[in-house]
Order: C-alpha cells, then structure tokens, then sequence
C-alpha cells in the first residue's frame, strides 16, 4: 500500500478514537510527519501499526497513555530515532521546483500587469535581471524562513496540555505581514543595477509558461 | 529506570526475534504472545522502536496484507540475518544465564541452610 493510501486510511480510521486518544496519538503523529527527512512510507506504515493497536487496546478499555507510556514526545522520538532515512524524498527537486514556480508567477503576473497597465499609460517593459534576482533571492529566502518557523510554532504547539492555537495563529500572522513588507519594500527600493533588455508582455508571458512547465516537470521526479 | 526494564530492554530484540521465528505476526498480536509467555510488563508500545530496529538492521522484514480478520496488518517475517542474529542471541544468553543461574542456586542453597 501507497504512503498516500496510508494516510486516507489513517485519516478514517482516526475518528473512531476517543478524544483523549485522539490528542494522544495526534500529536504523535504530527511530530513524526514533521520529519522529513525520515522514509514517507515507513513513517506511515509504523503510524497505521500504531493506530490499529491503539484500536484495538481502546475495545479492551485501555489508553494511550497504558500503551505508549507516560511520556509522547519520548515515545515518538524513539520510533523517530529507529525510522530509516528517506532516500528518495528528494528535498533538491522540491525546493528548485518551487523557485521555478515563483519565478514562472512573477513573469505572468508581469507579462498580465503590462498588457493591461499600458492601455491606460506608458509602462517600461525593461528589466534589469542583477535587480530581479535580489528581489527574488529576498523572496525564496521569506519563503524558506517561512516554512521553517510554521513547522517551529507547531512542534512547539505539540504535547502540551492546554495548546495555546490563538497566540501560534498571531505569531503566524505577524510572520505573515512583517515578511510581505520586506517584499514590497525590497521590490519598491532596490536600485535598478547591472545590465538589462527589454522584455515585451507576450515574451513574458511565454517565459513565464515554459519556465512553469519546467517547474512542474522537476517535481514530477519527486514522484 | 529498574533493573528489571534494563534487563528486558536488553533481550527484548532476542524475544521478538523468537516470536517471529514460530510464526509471521504482525503488532498487536506480537505484544499479546510476549505478554502470553509472562512478559506482562512490558508496556504494549515499546514494541515498535524495537520492530523499526530490527526491520532497519534486516533481521526481520514486514509485508502488508490482509489479515484473518480482515484489514491489512504489517506482518512481519524472519530473515536469513535475522535467524543468524538470533542463534547467537540465544547462546549468549545461555553463556550468562547459566552460570548466573547457578551462582544464585548456591546462595539460596546457603541461606536455606543457615537458616536450618
């Protein structure tokens, strides 16, 4: 069976748990995924054996607690400590697929921008690509910072008795704003520097296509 | 942590190699055999860090398919490493019980005669 046909099931099978099971084996079950680093299919396949014994203990009257022990994040970090290593989550073709994602959006975004901007007035079509690639550079780097910071507020969110979810929602609000701004500030101040050409709205947009298409195409190998 | 838990801890791998070796089991049922043969106190989760291990080191492999009941289980099988592994576990372990045995023999002879 499929790590994706794992998960549907565990997903179904999850609602048959009591609510404090639930909490039990949930945060378990969050904290392993996390690790990605760790082999998809394997993570899923221990995560199902768990949960059908936990099952099975539930009919016999028994806890969580009475199976995994006293202590969850102890528990799952020795099923952590003893998954293999995932040889084929590729994390390179993942990351440049996404890049390629945001650069192919820019240009359409750009290519769409001058096409309608220039109905109503004069619209420069030069670039100025040393410029775009900081803006870019900022870009990824926000996105990389991002991704790392939410995975940090949920690890954090995890094992405790009264999860505190409306302070994690305002840190990843904040996060959210503080780094939309740098964006927009670093696109509106960074200095037009370096070499540059013109590049129309239809050549845009046509790169904008292709380099997508190739996006999608890196991470289709991640399958 | 006791030392009945350390002890348990460490012959644990042989246990569930032994288990497995008689017939293909998958989890839950592995933990009730092992609580069948006495070992009742092992808490029933301690079982799969173990499984992982010894699946990672190629002793044991699993395979889903369904089961008697029903669902898909992982059952999991001896392998070739994995009969080797417990051969030795197993004269190890006789190499320390023994003479462990029967020291302990002696003092209990001891005492029960001090006490005549």
């Amino acid at each position: 069976m499929k790590a994706k046909q794992l998960i549907d099931e565990n997903n179904r099978k999850r609602e048959r748990l009591t609510k404090e099971n639930e909490k039990y084996y949930g945060d378990m079950l969050v904290y392993i995924r996390l690790q990605l680093t760790l082999s998809e299919q394997q993570s899923e396949e221990v995560l199902m054996e768990m949960l059908d014994h936990l099952l099975e203990a539930q009919n016999e009257g028994k806890t969580a607690k009475d199976i995994f022990g006293p202590n969850p994040k102890q528990y799952a970090d020795e099923i952590i400590e003893n998954l293999p290593k995932e040889k084929k989550r590729q994390v390179l073709p993942f990351i440049s697929g996404l890049a390629l994602n945001v650069i192919s959006y820019m240009l359409i975004i750009r290519s769409i921008v001058i096409l309608i901007g220039s109905q109503f007035k004069e619209i420069t079509t030069t670039v100025y690509p040393l410029t775009s690639i900081i803006v870019l550079s900022v870009i990824l780097a926000s996105i990389s910072f991002g991704v790392w910071y939410i995975f940090k507020i949920i690890k954090d969110s995890l094992f405790l008795e009264k999860p505190n979810n409306k302070k994690d929602m305002i840190k990843a609000g904040i996060f959210g704003s503080v780094s939309m701004a740098l964006i927009i500030v670093a696109s509106k101040l960074m200095p037009e520097i370096g070499p540059s050409f013109s590049l129309s709205w239809w050549a845009s947009l046509l790169c904008g296509c292709i380099i997508w298409i190739a996006g999608y195409g890196v991470k289709k190998i991640e399958a | 942590m006791s030392f009945r838990s350390q002890l348990l801890k460490g012959i644990m791998d042989g246990c569930v190699l032994a288990v497995i070796e008689k017939e293909a089991v998958y989890g839950y049922e592995l933990s009730k055999k092992l609580q069948d043969i006495g070992l009742s106190d092992v808490s029933e989760g301690t079982i799969y860090p173990v499984l992982l291990r010894l699946q990672k080191n190629g002793l044991i492999r699993g395979e889903m398919k369904p089961s008697e009941s029903g669902p898909n289980r992982k059952y999991y099988y001896l392998t070739d490493a994995g009969k080797e592994a417990l051969e030795t576990i197993a004269l190890e372990w006789k190499q320390v019980f023994l003479p462990v045995h029967s020291l302990f023999q002696r003092r209990s002879n001891n005492e029960s005669k001090a006490t005549d």
